[in-house]
């Protein structure tokens, strides 16, 4: 079969899942860009050619560059403790003891409620009135009286990075505690044999096999935590005082309720453009890290 | 004081008895190897005396020291394993300096052993590759050289060429034979292979199922296997073992007209009407060149040139036997021709026990 021909069927073989990309996002992602060069409203006419005025007002605006700081502060924060969390508890799920397979399948639990779910029952645990938190920090002398965490600005933004993580832990637990069972046998028992501790065995030898995997989970749930939306708009709508408003929350705002549509186009691309160098930036780390495991 | 000694070990999984009490003493530099069939338990025992798995009771010392309990790091052992083990991300330099990097060992103390070690197993010049940039040989080269560079009381060698090629294996089989001899180490040597066992063992213990099936010198388990499963065992191809019984003081072959004279060692182990088993090596089978006592008329029913023998089989009545004959010899399928032994060459078992008679 020549190579010519073989290029034409991979071509002709992946034409429709092109032509339905194309129409849902192709076409959206230039109309999109197109109205970012507008001052149309959300609703009336199509409003009138601006350049490039949607950008330059929205990267110098105070909002825009607090509403980032927010975002990276959120994505930085819940995917570092992701994943110190999810790999403590890959590793202690790969020991082997009684009820393994129940707490396996019981840590998946937060990662398959969905984000709705998760969001009204961390708003049922921090609500300043009848809260488990508040209970709890009460009954243990922490805390003197009932907070509204949710409500005040100095609290607000980390109540949503823990109930983020506490949903999102498991995926990062689930991948690495398949890359563990990848390392193999001898290997630890080697390490055991040449005296490497707990951490020096972690370091040498569990850490080689588990960087790949843990590389693409970073990559996935960076980009995720970077377009976060669900879970605050269910539990904080970005507030109080704008302290938990990230750039998706802002796109909405923008467009949906200012129902500034061509400003809203100009931040939604702006997004997408970070997160797409985001995302190149993690494929080149991924590349470069299942280069030096092979 | 025995450099190792192995004492009455036991080693339950669940209601499985894995080892069924093992003993075995070995003086310093003594090559041991625990040769056997997969599920025999020699991986066990050796992951015992390592301490990576924990025995049911008994105990095992090294220079006279308990070591059950103690931590593998601690137990004065280095160990090769079959799959190399050797650590991805690091260097080979590193990789053979890890035991003593883990051990706290100066910098420039380490990498003059390493140097050493590198020297001895002739592998310099990859000193700064990484694993993955190294054969299969090479590899195992690393994982030796990161054993050797600890100098441990007792090395242990879990199949350690099981996954190399021929041409390698018999290289590494002779590196490990000409650094045995060099250095005198102790070595727990694991194998199925029975040449890698005759090869480079000072002594050899045949396990099966759990438990010693002889423990000697590779000449003592050749020659005289102290059972019909380590008679099968040893040897390639294996002991011919013809079903026969005493009639009339004298070695009938079953199912056959061949009648050939007891050997007088056996006299008095052998008593009239008994059946037993007749061994006798392929290789120390020859064509006669005229009758003798000793013959075993045979007809040649297939003939295979292996290079540096023929490889013979002949029916004899209606049992079975190998030959290993000179690559030059004259026989053919179909021909009737008369084997001969050397009588010194005849092993007797009881069938009932599996086990050899006694000689006098």
């Amino acid at each position: 079969m020549s190579s010519t021909w073989m290029t034409t069927r991979a071509w002709l073989l992946m034409l429709p899942l092109l032509v339905v990309m194309v129409a849902v996002i192709g076409w959206p992602l230039v109309d999109t860009v197109n109205l970012s060069f507008t001052d149309a409203k959300l609703v009336g006419t199509g409003g009138n050619y601006v350049g490039f005025d949607n950008y330059t007002n929205m990267l110098s605006s105070s909002n825009f560059s607090r509403t980032l700081v927010t975002t990276t502060l959120f994505a930085v924060i819940s995917v570092a403790a992701e994943m110190v969390i999810g790999v403590l508890a890959a590793l202690l799920l790969n020991q082997q003891f009684h009820g393994r397979a129940v707490l396996r399948a019981l840590m998946i639990l937060p990662w398959a409620l969905p984000t709705v779910v998760n969001a009204t029952l961390w708003r049922l645990i921090y609500n300043p009135e009848y809260g488990a938190l508040n209970a709890a920090l009460t009954q243990l002398n922490l805390i003197d009286a009932y907070r509204s965490w949710l409500g005040e600005p100095g609290t607000a933004l980390a109540a949503l990075i823990v109930a983020d993580c506490w949903k999102n832990f498991p995926l990062v637990a689930l991948i690495a505690l398949a890359a563990l069972q990848a390392v193999p046998r001898d290997i630890t028992a080697a390490s055991l044999v040449d005296g490497a501790g707990p951490f020096n065995r972690f370091r040498f030898v569990i850490l080689p096999y588990l960087a790949g995997p843990l590389m693409v989970a970073l990559v996935l749930r960076t980009i995720e935590a970077f377009k976060v939306f669900d879970i605050i708009w269910v539990m904080t709508r970005g507030g109080p005082a704008n302290s938990t408003r990230t750039l998706s929350i802002l796109v909405y705002q923008e467009a949906f309720s200012f129902q500034r549509a061509g400003s809203g186009a100009s931040l939604a691309l702006i997004v997408t453009l970070l997160v797409t160098v985001l995302a190149v930036a993690y494929a080149a780390l991924v590349r470069k890290t299942a280069g030096s495991a092979a | 004081m025995s450099a190792l000694e192995i004492r009455n070990i036991r080693k339950n999984y669940g209601s499985v008895e894995t080892l069924k009490g093992i003993d075995i003493a070995l003086q310093s530099g003594e090559f041991l190897v625990l040769l056997g069939s997969s599920g025999c338990g020699k991986s066990t025992l050796l992951n015992i005396i390592a301490g990576l798995a924990e025995a049911t009771s008994g105990d095992v010392l090294i220079g006279g020291r308990s070591i059950l309990g103690v931590h593998p790091k601690n137990r004065d052992i280095a160990m090769v394993f079959q799959s190399y083990a050797l650590y991805p991300n690091l260097t080979v330099r590193r990789n053979i300096g890890f035991g003593l990097e883990m051990r706290g060992v100066a910098a420039d103390e380490r990498e003059k052993a390493v140097a050493e070690a590198a020297r001895l197993l002739q592998i310099e010049a990859l000193l700064d590759r990484k694993p993955s940039q190294l054969s299969g040989g090479q590899r195992q080269r690393v994982a030796i050289g990161r054993a050797l560079v600890r100098k441990p009381q007792v090395f242990l060698f879990d199949e350690p060429l099981s996954n190399l090629d021929a041409k390698l294996r018999l290289e590494m089989r002779t590196e490990l034979k000409r650094l045995h001899q060099m250095l005198q180490t102790t070595v727990v040597y694991v194998t199925h292979d029975q040449i890698e066992a005759m090869t480079l063992a000072t002594r050899i213990a045949v396990m099966r199922d759990g438990r010693i099936e002889q423990l000697g010198t590779p000449e003592e388990i050749y020659n005289e296997p102290a059972t019909l499963y380590v008679a099968g065992f040893v040897g390639a191809p294996s002991m011919n073992m013809l079903q026969a019984s005493i009639t009339g003081g004298k070695l009938a072959i079953a199912e056959s007209d061949v009648r050939i004279p007891l050997p007088a060692r056996y006299a008095n182990a052998a008593r009239e009407g008994a059946r037993l088993v007749v061994g006798i090596r392929p290789e120390a089978l020859r064509v006669a060149t005229a009758p003798t006592d000793l013959s075993l008329p045979v007809e040649i029913e297939v003939v295979e040139l292996t290079g540096p023998e023929l490889v013979t089989t002949a029916r004899i009545g209606a049992q079975r036997l190998t030959a290993c004959l000179p690559p030059r010899s004259q026989v053919a399928k179909g021909e009737k021709r008369s084997l001969t032994f050397d009588e010194t060459a005849l092993r007797l078992f009881d069938p009932s026990t599996g086990k050899a008679l006694p000689t006098v």
